[in-house]
């Protein structure tokens, strides 16, 4: 087993549990053991960023401070995407800036080291994983199955923090999916916002912007959602509900995570998925 | 209509690390925002009201609280604005300002967020509602139904996780003294409508 360290973040202990549950299931498939970063915090997600500057690079840094000087691992997975992006934030701002990485410093308390690969989870399976091994270990294929790819905003924007390759059309995900025998649509609204920060106050138009994206899904010809963060899968699956009960004519679309996917056409057991957890009923796959 | 001055514009750029006065209008972030058309201004205006020092349009605007942070306006600016840390910066400057526009819940709820993870360490989506419910009387009705679906599914534990609090506290407070600092002597008297301070 190879160690590479882990930080699931809040929603994965929260709300999303399936999803670092499944992550770190598949990982293990490929020989890669997911280890939790001791004692982490909170990222600082949007609240901390717009609230203030330094402590939003400062919680990241000191986590990215552990990864090599304590853990001695240079490699950590982000499967949350918007933890991912205040990793990749902070790693950035603290790399241009040398004020900033002063000041982080300070507060951290030590010298940071950020030269730390940071893997979010589409990168987990297509950069070190790799779409051959996974074809590889395919027991159950996906036949048949039509799967929007969804990136939501974060995973890829703003690519000079990213460093995504093709921010307006990602495509890795789908390759992905590809590789596990399913149907990848091309759509729409890949890396549109779903509104998930302000999903406590502002109910309306987060509805208006979930009708957007599953709409065009399934109009697009999708079966099934694939998300790759916590927080637009919570607010799509839930939200969905809410819709129908307003409009009964609204058709719902599972939202589900890749690496429930991944699990699946592995054959990992459908009982470790998490299935009985979604909002929107998950038909039986692969 | 107030005196054009450049103050709101300096304070912005070194708050945001950006230069918003290299905006030119295009509009590109406007077209590109998932939320531009359910607020009272969008991301180019709020952009010509930095320049132009309105901070009663910039800071008190109800835009500010509605963008999701999804940085497409960041990604897409020719002139390389870092648009979204403009908004993020105005959110601030309302904060300091007393400007925090009436009619948006998510400061309350972004300071809640803040509050329940230095109090763990991490942060608890139960607390934050509860609390958002107890403190914003128009969200007390919002959304229970589903809570409840929610809870019910296991998606909502009610045991906070705990993080490295000690860590927490620490860094939070420390990181809160030197941005005051900065902050402090960053600021600018702002000239309200009066051409007063």
């Amino acid at each position: 087993m190879t160690k590479l360290a882990y930080y699931p973040g809040c929603s994965l202990h929260g709300t999303s549990k399936e999803m670092g549950e499944t992550a770190e299931a598949t990982a293990k498939v490929f020989g890669y053991e997911l280890t939790e970063i001791p004692d982490w915090n909170c990222c600082g997600n949007t609240a901390a960023h717009s609230i203030n500057r330094l402590l939003a690079d400062a919680l990241p840094a000191n986590e990215i401070a552990k990864i090599k000087a304590d853990m001695q691992l240079d490699t950590v997975v982000v499967p949350c995407a918007a933890c991912f992006s205040r990793f990749m934030t902070a790693k950035h701002e603290m790399d241009e800036n040398p004020q900033t990485r002063a000041d982080v410093e300070l507060v951290v308390g030590r010298a940071v080291d950020t030269d730390v690969r940071v893997l979010n989870l589409v990168d987990m399976y297509y950069d070190q994983i790799g779409v051959a091994a996974i074809k590889d270990k395919v027991r159950k294929p996906l036949a048949g199955l039509k799967v929007a790819a969804y990136y939501g905003c974060l995973l890829t924007r703003p690519p000079k923090v990213t460093l995504a390759e093709d921010p307006e059309y990602p495509v890795h995900m789908d390759e992905v999916l590809a590789a596990l025998g399913a149907e990848p649509v091309q759509w729409s609204y890949k890396t549109d916002c779903c509104g998930a920060s302000l999903a406590l106050c502002e109910q309306d138009m987060c509805r208006d912007l979930i009708r957007k994206i599953v709409g065009n899904a399934r109009e697009c010809g999708a079966d099934i959602i694939s998300a790759a963060c916590p927080l637009c899968q919570v607010n799509l699956d839930t939200r969905q509900v809410d819709i129908k009960a307003a409009d009964p004519s609204w058709q719902q679309v599972p939202i589900v995570f890749l690496s429930q996917l991944v699990a699946t056409a592995l054959g990992l057991p459908a009982s470790e998925m998490g299935w009985k957890r979604h909002m929107v009923p998950v038909p039986a796959l692969g | 209509m107030s005196p054009i001055t450049a103050e709101l514009g300096k304070r912005v750029n070194a708050g945001a690390e950006t230069n918003a006065f290299k905006c030119y209008q295009c509009k590109r972030c406007s077209i590109g925002c998932p939320v531009a058309s359910y607020g009272d201004l969008h991301p180019a205006q709020v952009m010509r009201a930095v320049q132009l020092g309105d901070i009663d349009a910039a800071a008190a605007s109800k835009f500010i609280w509605l963008c999701t942070g999804c940085e497409t306006c960041t990604t897409r600016c020719p002139q390389g604005i870092d648009i979204a840390a403009v908004m993020d910066e105005l959110r601030k400057i309302a904060r300091e300002e007393d400007k925090v526009n009436k009619d948006t819940g998510f400061a309350n709820v972004l300071k809640l967020n803040l509050d329940s993870m230095k109090r763990w360490g991490r942060m608890s989506e139960i607390e934050l509602v509860a609390l958002d419910k107890l403190t914003r009387p128009s969200s007390l009705m919002a959304d229970v139904g589903l809570g409840i679906k929610m809870f019910g599914k296991g998606k909502l534990p009610i045991i906070p996780g705990r993080g490295d609090r000690k860590q927490m506290r620490r860094i939070a407070a420390e990181a809160e003294r030197i941005e005051a600092e900065r902050r402090r002597m960053r600021r600018v008297p702002i000239v309200d409508k009066e051409g007063g301070e």
